[in-house]
C-alpha cells in the first residue's frame, strides 16, 4: 500500500492539476460527486447497505438551496447549512423506515422513496419547475463578516468546491477511522455478531444512513449553484444510479475508491457525451463489464497493475466471493 | 365526483392493477429464486411493447403480442444464462448492478432502434370502441386487457401452486441447495423462471401499448411501481403480488381522478404505511 502521506499529497496534486486537464466546470462536478460517492461509500462500502435512493437527499437539498437563494437571496453559508440539514432530516426520516428491512428490501425501499420524491418534484411544477427544472439560481459570494470573495467565474467556484471537498474528505476520514467507523464495518462484516457483542445494529445503521444523507445534501447544494439550475434529473433515480456506479467502478470500502470512480465517471461522460448523445449505452456496457470481470473496481485494477510491475504483493481485500454488502442478515431474513 | 367518473376510475385502476400484478408475479418469482430485484424488468416490459408495435403491421395483433412474449422470454433466458449465472458465487448486490447496467443498455438500444420520440399504437379493430356497462361507457379493449391479464395471472398462480414444475419452483425459493441436493437441475429452473418473468413483463407491455402509448423510458417509469407491488405483497408471495397490484392500481387511479399531482406519491405513501404495519408484506410470511 502507498503510505498515507503520499496518498494525501497525490490527492492535493489532483485537486491542483484537475482544472488544467478538464474544464473547471467538469472538475468542480467531479469533487461534488466525490462527496456524494463518499457518502454512499460510508453506508454501502463501510456499513453494507446498498442505497439506491441517494438522489432523494441530493435533490431535496438542491431544490431547498435553489429556492432559498431565488426567493430569499439567502447567503452562501446559510444554504450550505440548510441543504446539509435537509439531507440529514430527510435521511433520518426515510432511513428509519428503510433500515427496518435488509438486503433486497432495503434497496427497493430506498429506490421507492426516491421515486416518490421524484414524482412530487415532477408534478409540483409551481415550486420545482417540473420537467423544465428550477432555473435562475444565483451564486452568492463566500462571505464571513467583512470578508467576501466572489465566486462568479467557474475557476473561483472550483476552488471553493475543492475546499469544501477537502473538509468533507477530512471529516469522512475521521468518521471511518474512529471507533464508530469500526462499528459500521463490523455491521457490514457480520450484523449478527455485532449485535451479539452488544451494539444496537439498527441504531448504527440509522446513524450511518443519516450522516450520509447530510453529506449527500451538501453535494446537492454545491450542484445547484454550479449551473444555476436544478434539473429534474437531480432528484431522479438516474443520479442515484450514477452515484452507485461511481462507488462501484472506483472500488468499494476504501476512502479513495469513490474519488477515482467519480473522476472516471464524470470525465468519461463528458468526453463521450460530446461525441455521442447515447453515452448511457457505453456506461451500461462499462457497468456490466466491471460487474462481470473487475468487481474490485479501479482500485483493484491499480493494485493488479502494480503487482504486474513487481510491486508489493497486494492485500487481497475484495476477495472473490466475499460479500460487499449485508450477508448473514440478508440470508437469515430473506 | 359522479358515479360514472368513479366507476371509470375504478375500472382503469383494475386494468393498471392487473398489469402491476402481472409484472409483480414475474418480479416476485425472480426475486424469490435469485434474491435480486431485477432492475431490467421495466425495460423488458418496454421492449415487449416495441416488438409488438413492429410486428403488428405485418402479422396482426395476436401474432404481435406472441412475438413480444417469445422474443423477450428468449432475451431473459440469455440474460440469466450469460450474465446472472456467472455471478451466482458472488454477492447478490452485483447481480442487481448487472441488471441495472442491462437496463441502461436496453433503454438506449430502444432509442437507437425506434427513436427517442414516443409512438402510439391502435387496438385491433375487433376491440375498437366502447361498451355500455350501465354506470359508464368503457373501452372494449381495456376490458379485454383486464380479462386476459387476470386469466394469465390466475394461470401463473395455478401453475406455481398446482403443478409439479410449480412445486420445483417453490422448492427452489424455499431452499435452493436442498432442491439441488434432491437432484433438481436448479440452474435450469432459474433460467426458465427468469425467461417466464421476462415474457410476462413483455406480454403486459404489448397489451398496454395501445392504452398507454410507447416511450423509450416507459420501462423505467413502471419499474418503481412493480417494486412497490412486490414489497407490499410480500417476498415470493404470488397472492400477495396480485392483491398488492390491484390495490396499487386502484389507489393510483382514484387519486388521479381526485387529485392528480398526488397520484404517484400516494402509491409510495401506501407502501410506507404497509411496510411499517406489516414489514413482511401483506401476504408474506418472512
Amino acid at each position: 500500500m502507498i503510505r498515507p502521506l503520499v496518498r494525501l499529497l497525490l490527492l492535493v496534486a489532483a485537486i491542483v492539476l484537475l482544472p488544467l486537464l478538464v474544464r473547471p466546470v467538469v472538475a468542480a462536478e467531479i469533487w461534488i460527486f466525490s462527496i456524494a460517492a463518499m457518502a454512499l461509500n460510508l453506508i454501502f462500502g463501510y456499513t453494507g447497505m446498498l442505497s439506491f435512493g441517494q438522489a432523494t437527499f441530493f435533490g431535496l437539498a438542491a431544490y431547498t438551496s435553489g429556492l432559498m437563494m431565488i426567493h430569499w437571496h439567502a447567503p452562501l453559508l446559510a444554504v450550505l447549512a440548510a441543504g446539509t440539514l435537509v439531507g440529514v432530516v430527510a435521511a433520518a426520516a426515510i432511513g428509519y423506515v428503510c433500515i427496518q428491512r435488509v438486503g433486497t428490501y432495503f434497496i427497493m425501499l430506498t429506490f421507492g422513496f426516491n421515486q416518490m420524491f421524484y414524482f412530487i418534484a415532477y408534478k409540483w411544477t409551481s415550486v420545482t419547475g417540473g420537467d423544465d427544472g428550477l432555473p435562475g439560481i444565483p451564486r452568492p459570494p463566500f462571505a464571513i463578516g467583512p470578508l467576501a470573495v466572489r465566486l462568479d467565474s467557474s475557476l473561483r467556484y472550483y476552488v471553493f468546491v475543492a475546499a469544501i471537498f477537502l473538509l468533507t474528505f477530512y471529516a469522512m476520514k475521521r468518521i471511518v477511522d474512529s471507533p464508530l467507523g469500526v462499528i459500521f464495518q463490523s455491521i457490514r462484516e457480520n450484523p449478527g455478531r455485532a449485535a451479539a457483542v452488544g451494539y444496537d445494529v439498527k441504531r448504527y445503521k440509522w446513524l450511518a444512513f443519516t450522516i450520509a444523507g447530510g453529506f449527500t445534501g451538501l453535494a446537492g447544494v454545491l450542484y445547484s449553484m454550479m449551473f444555476g439550475i436544478v434539473p429534474l434529473e437531480a432528484i431522479s433515480w438516474i443520479i442515484s444510479g450514477d452515484i452507485v456506479f461511481m462507488v462501484l467502478i472506483g472500488g468499494i470500502g476504501n476512502l479513495y475508491g469513490p474519488l477515482l470512480g467519480a473522476a472516471a465517471f464524470k470525465w468519461l461522460s463528458e468526453a463521450v457525451s460530446v461525441v455521442w448523445e447515447r453515452w448511457p449505452l457505453i456506461l451500461g456496457v462499462a457497468l456490466v463489464l466491471v460487474v462481470l470481470f473487475l468487481r474490485g473496481g479501479l482500485v483493484e485494477a491499480l493494485t493488479r497493475l502494480r503487482e504486474a510491475f513487481g510491486g508489493m504483493p497486494p492485500r487481497r481485500e475484495p476477495r472473490e466471493g466475499a460479500p460487499v454488502g449485508v450477508t448473514a442478515e440478508t440470508e437469515a431474513t430473506s | 365526483m359522479n358515479v360514472s367518473l368513479f366507476a371509470g376510475a375504478i375500472l382503469n385502476g383494475l386494468v393498471t392493477g392487473m398489469l402491476y400484478a402481472l409484472m409483480g408475479v414475474g418480479l416476485s418469482l425472480i426475486l424469490g429464486l435469485l434474491n435480486i430485484p431485477n432492475f431490467a424488468h421495466g425495460v423488458l416490459y418496454a421492449i415487449g411493447a416495441y416488438v409488438m408495435v413492429s410486428t403488428v403491421k405485418t402479422f396482426g395483433f395476436l401474432a404481435g403480442v406472441l412475438a413480444a412474449l417469445v422474443a423477450v422470454a428468449v432475451l431473459g433466458a440469455g440474460i440469466e444464462a450469460f450474465g446472472v449465472r456467472r455471478l451466482s458465487r458472488v454477492h447478490p448486490d452485483y447481480i442487481l448492478l448487472l441488471t441495472f447496467g442491462l437496463s441502461l443498455i436496453l433503454t438506449e438500444a430502444i432509442i437507437l432502434v425506434w427513436g427517442p420520440v414516443g409512438i402510439t399504437s391502435q387496438p385491433p379493430s375487433l376491440l375498437a370502441g366502447g361498451v355500455d356497462l350501465g354506470v359508464t361507457v368503457y373501452p372494449k379493449y381495456r376490458l379485454a386487457v383486464m380479462i386476459v391479464t387476470a386469466a394469465l395471472v390466475a394461470a401463473c398462480y395455478l401453475f406455481v401452486t398446482r403443478t409439479r414444475y410449480g412445486a420445483i419452483i417453490r422448492a427452489g425459493i424455499e431452499d435452493k441447495d436442498m432442491a439441488a441436493a434432491l437432484g433438481i437441475n436448479i440452474r435450469r429452473v432459474f433460467t426458465l423462471t427468469f425467461a417466464t418473468g421476462a415474457g410476462l413483463a413483455a406480454f403486459g407491455g404489448a397489451l398496454m401499448a395501445p392504452v398507454r402509448g410507447l416511450q423509450p423510458t416507459m420501462g423505467l417509469d413502471i419499474l418503481p411501481f412493480a417494486f412497490v407491488v412486490v414489497v407490499l405483497g410480500g417476498l415470493g408471495s404470488l397472492p400477495g403480488a396480485i392483491l398488492a397490484g390491484l390495490l396499487v392500481g386502484v389507489v393510483q387511479s382514484l387519486m388521479t381522478a381526485i387529485w392528480p399531482p398526488g397520484a404517484d406519491a400516494s402509491v409510495f405513501a401506501l407502501m410506507t404505511l404497509g411496510i411499517i404495519a406489516r414489514p413482511q408484506g401483506l401476504l408474506g410470511h418472512r
